[in-house]
């Protein structure tokens, strides 16, 4: 790979655009960086899971006599221990259903955490869960949604209504969608289906959990990417005051969305500190992390496009059946259930559209929204641009012409989408015309259709998605009933340096660097001199926290926001100084200037000093301010990806030859950390489409429990990235900004799959379900060859 | 994951001879590859401790074997269950016994496994190999401790 940004050094007083080098890259360069797994307390424990082998049993009897006996174990917690303080069962965050934290009755998926043993070390509570005897009476499985789908075994019974079906939601207009698609000249259908995979972060997730007795207060160091929402579960689970319970989330390697939900491990090593009163600590193991933490997709989604004879799209209809595992604990916005599936008309004007979703439990980890993904807007995106690709096909037509045909018009914004969504910004065709120039489009058919006559496979995909980041605006969207604002505190020093502070948190994102980039150009501070804390739920405000290409939407704008009230008070400061009536100065050029008096000017460092050394008399000394901000409106970035490839179809090997990526995010504040964030997620969306896969057997054995049978690319596999972007800023946010950080693996999978498909489109291969592995491929090929 | 095995053994010993042999838990535990300790329960159970190396999983196994001879001295069910490290393995197999006309004895034998948790992860064709060293052993053994020449302890 290779990076066509480099990094430059900011301006002292405006910074955003510049390819400013990350202010928090030192740190973890030089192995400073403070992990969970490197908190360390006095007498601390350590706890350690039972896991279920089966995936669907009777729980007959648990046995802890000989862990217990094991000199260095303190204590053994099932859950019926759990369930004598009322903490056998959690609330999900979507707020429709329970989980439970260990195991009471059943266990419903293989690897449930059934029991926690407590010791002295990490080692002797391994080994010592390896004796806690359970006797389990196996039941029969469910291994995929469309078995639950016929309730023969009913897979919940604690649930009032005795189904595995968990909800139905729709959106848009059935009956004129399906006459529409009757009407149309030409249609397309596939099942399409978006397979479980999961975001596998690097650092697994962990707690130290520490009850001081002494002053009743509960801290947890947390691997979370929303610090606020978890303290407020464990307040409302456990009963202890909020004012009482301190999550501080350090340094995380990798989130993806793995790291909102809250864990069996999380409760159980809290209560056992409640409980013990001294510090308890756990860390997951790979294999944790893998078979019981929050996953993505498992969608199976039915497309179907019409559209007339010279390629104009006529309708969309979508009819999705998702697979929930077993607890429905999709981290979706409440009003959400199917979080913004919605957004699947993608980038095209469809005059009329239908989607459904049906929901099912089975015998399966639960989750469903992590990687990289703005609830489940990567799921859609895929089905849209594979859809489209397959219009093409049918049409004869070219793949790009059809999209440049159909995209939603630049003077059609803010467009409604006839799902609901009012997109702010885009214009589409300039987007995907750049991407054809740059990636020499013409002379790549050329060179597809002379290596086609030689009976080679190359093949051209594209992918020009839109999305729906930002959640969102209070009107719609809440967790748990928490509205989806964010927030930001900003304190200017006397000297002119800077704290701010958000309730959001970086996993890796840069926060620390794009946080300060925009605080200085509002301020006319230097970014080096604003240090940016977030994580610590004592001194940040409240939010919800980074996921979904929220922080930038919605904690970028606060920080704007804040940065705009500070700069307000500056205001009446400087005329206090400037001896000035305040509407005579004005902020030009990162100072405050009488209007007209280019040469008397003050810089908020002046300003900075005064406001605690001369403040004005009408107001309060000091300056600082915190803002929540709501958004008005969801963002929707975009952008057109081509991919190129070579397949050997004796081998099914598919090389990735070029990669562009073209991306509109609105205003950039920094290009070399948008376009790290996009090499990131080109890898990750790279892995998905040709790697991973979490696979259940008929028995429900989880088949990919390490990272020998789960892909994660290394350098090897990863091709080069080509990127660059366009801007239409977002006509709502404060600064034009939209998001980023999913947009890669959002777009990138239809690109490289409709890429493939182009290759074998000469054999009659239509669609290959991802992960498109090399026995996939072949075999594929060699069907066609024999048939 | 499920795998299915099945064969034909035969064992240069009388059908007397085999029956005896075969039927009694101190044998079988005795001609197992693997087992570090066993502990014969009554005349037709044992438990064993087995030392099991199947991909990365690797430690000590614990399992209840149950012998089931038929009436009439021609068939031999057995059932075995057990695990470790969040394992479980399940495990059931039968053989139908024939003398044969050179006083050799023929074990015409089915077996079926069933195995959950880590050890299913690890992947088919690695616990085929495995399964398939453990019944050739076995079968080694036993014949090895039946054959009129043995002289050998069992491996």
């Amino acid at each position: 790979m290779s990076t066509t940004i480099e990094p430059t050094p900011a301006p002292k007083t405006h910074s955003m655009g510049h390819s400013m080098k990350r202010k928090e890259d030192p740190r973890f360069i030089r192995g400073h960086g403070r992990y969970l797994d490197d908190f360390t307390l006095p007498g601390m424990l350590w706890m350690s899971l039972v896991h279920s082998p089966y995936p669907h049993a009777k729980i007959v009897k648990i046995d802890k006599t000989a862990a217990l006996a094991v000199p260095g174990v303190v204590a053994v917690l099932t859950g019926e221990d759990l369930a004598a303080h009322n903490l056998a069962w959690i609330p999900t965050f979507h707020g429709y259903d329970k989980q439970m934290v260990l195991a009471v009755g059943k266990v419903l998926y293989q690897y449930q955490e059934v029991a926690g043993v407590i010791a002295s070390s990490r080692e002797i509570a391994q080994d010592a869960a390896e004796l806690v005897d359970v006797e389990y009476e196996p039941l029969d499985p469910v291994t995929n949604p469309y078995q639950s789908r016929d309730d023969k075994i009913i897979l919940r019974d604690d649930r009032e209504n005795k189904t595995n079906h968990i909800y139905h939601w729709e959106v848009g207009k059935r009956d004129e969608t399906d006459a529409a698609l009757a009407a149309s000249d030409v249609s397309i259908k596939e099942r399409i289906v978006f397979q479980r995979c999961h975001p596998a972060p690097l650092e697994p997730c962990g707690i130290l959990a520490d009850m001081n007795p002494a002053t009743g207060r509960l801290t947890l160091y947390l691997t979370s990417q929303a610090p606020h929402a978890h303290r407020t579960v464990v307040s409302l689970v456990t009963g202890i005051p909020e004012d009482k319970i301190h999550v501080i989330s350090p340094d995380l390697g990798g989130g993806f969305g793995n790291k909102v939900p809250v864990y069996p491990g999380y409760v159980v090593s809290a209560a056992a500190s409640v409980v013990l009163g001294v510090p308890v600590k756990w860390i997951e193991t790979r294999t944790e992390n893998l078979t019981t933490t929050g996953f993505a997709r498992d969608y199976h989604m039915d497309v179907e496009i019409g559209a007339s004879k010279d390629g104009t799209v006529t309708a969309l209809k979508v009819a999705t059946v998702a697979d929930h595992g077993a607890f429905d604990a999709a981290a979706d916005p409440t009003k959400y259930p199917a979080g913004l599936f919605g957004i699947v008309t993608g980038s095209y004007d469809f005059p009329t559209a239908f989607t459904e979703l049906d929901a099912y439990f089975t015998n399966k980890a639960p989750g469903g929204v992590a990687y990289r993904c703005s609830f489940r807007v990567t799921e859609a995106s895929f089905a849209i641009e594979r859809g489209m690709e397959l219009l093409a096909r049918k049409l004869n037509m070219d793949p790009s012409e059809l999209r440049l045909k159909n995209f939603v018009r630049k003077d059609q914004f803010p467009y409604p989408s006839p799902l609901g969504f009012v997109y702010d910004s885009g214009d589409y065709h300039m987007t995907l015309r750049k991407a054809l120039d740059m990636i020499g489009y013409e002379d790549l058919r050329k060179e597809q259709a002379e290596k086609r006559e030689r009976g080679e496979l190359m093949g051209i995909g594209i992918s020009t998605f839109t999305e729906a980041v930002g959640a969102g605006p209070s009107k719609h969207f809440d967790i748990m009933g928490i509205k989806m604002f964010d927030s930001a505190e900003i304190r200017v020093h006397p000297t002119g340096s800077a704290i701010l502070r958000a309730g959001t948190k970086s996993q890796g994102q840069g926060h620390e660097t794009t946080w300060a980039q925009i605080a200085a150009e509002e301020l006319g501070l230097d970014p080096q001199n604003i240090m940016v804390e977030e994580g610590d739920t004592d001194t940040a405000p409240y939010g919800l926290g980074t996921y979904a290409s929220r922080s930038t939407p919605v904690a970028g704008a606060a920080i704007a926001m804040a940065s705009r009230k500070i700069r307000e008070k500056a205001r009446k400061i400087a005329a206090h100084l400037l001896e000035a009536p305040i509407d005579d100065v004005e902020w030009t050029n990162y100072k405050f200037q009488v209007k007209g008096q280019p040469d008397h000017t003050l810089t908020m460092q002046e300003i900075a000093f005064a406001a605690y050394t001369n403040p004005a008399p009408d107001s309060e000394p000091g300056l600082e301010a915190t803002y929540y901000y709501d958004p008005p409106n969801l963002t929707f970035p975009y952008g057109a990806y081509i991919a190129v490839v070579d397949v050997d179809r004796e081998t099914g090997a598919v090389k990735v030859r070029r990669f562009l990526a073209i991306d509109d995010c609105g205003t950039v504040i920094n290009p070399m950390v948008v376009e790290g964030q996009i090499h990131g997620g080109l890898t990750e969306g790279f892995a998905i489409a040709f790697m991973q896969e979490i696979v259940y057997d008929e028995q429900g054995n989880n088949l990919n429990t390490n990272f020998t049978d789960y892909m994660v690319p290394t350098s090897l596999e990863t091709p080069h990235w080509e990127t660059s972007s366009t801007c239409t800023p977002s006509p709502h946010h404060p600064i034009g900004a939209k998001g980023v950080g999913e947009s890669p693996n959002v777009g990138s999978p239809a690109a490289f799959v409709n890429a493939v498909m182009d290759a074998l489109a000469p054999l009659g291969v239509t669609h290959i379900d991802m992960p498109l592995t090399r026995e996939k491929v072949w075999r594929a090929c060699r069907q066609a060859t024999t048939a | 994951m499920n795998l299915e095995y099945s064969g034909k053994e035969s064992i240069p010993a009388s059908k007397h001879a085999v029956w005896a042999f075969i039927t009694d838990p101190a044998n079988i535990a005795a001609c197992m590859p693997d087992v570090v300790d066993s502990t014969v329960i009554d005349p037709h159970t044992f438990d064993a401790v087995v030392g099991v190396a199947v991909g990365p999983v690797r430690g000590k196994f614990k399992f209840h074997v149950v012998l089931d001879p038929q009436p009439g001295g021609d068939r031999l069910n057995m059932k075995i269950s057990g695990g470790g490290f969040g394992s479980v393995v399940d495990l059931t197999a039968g053989a139908d016994i024939s003398a044969e006309a050179d006083n050799s004895t023929t074990l015409d034998w089915k077996g079926s496994a069933s195995m959950r948790g880590p050890v299913a992860t690890v992947g088919g064709r690695v616990i085929d190999a495995q399964a398939k060293r453990v019944i050739s052993t076995t079968f080694a053994n036993v014949k090895a401790r039946l054959s009129p020449a043995a002289v050998a302890e069992p491996t």
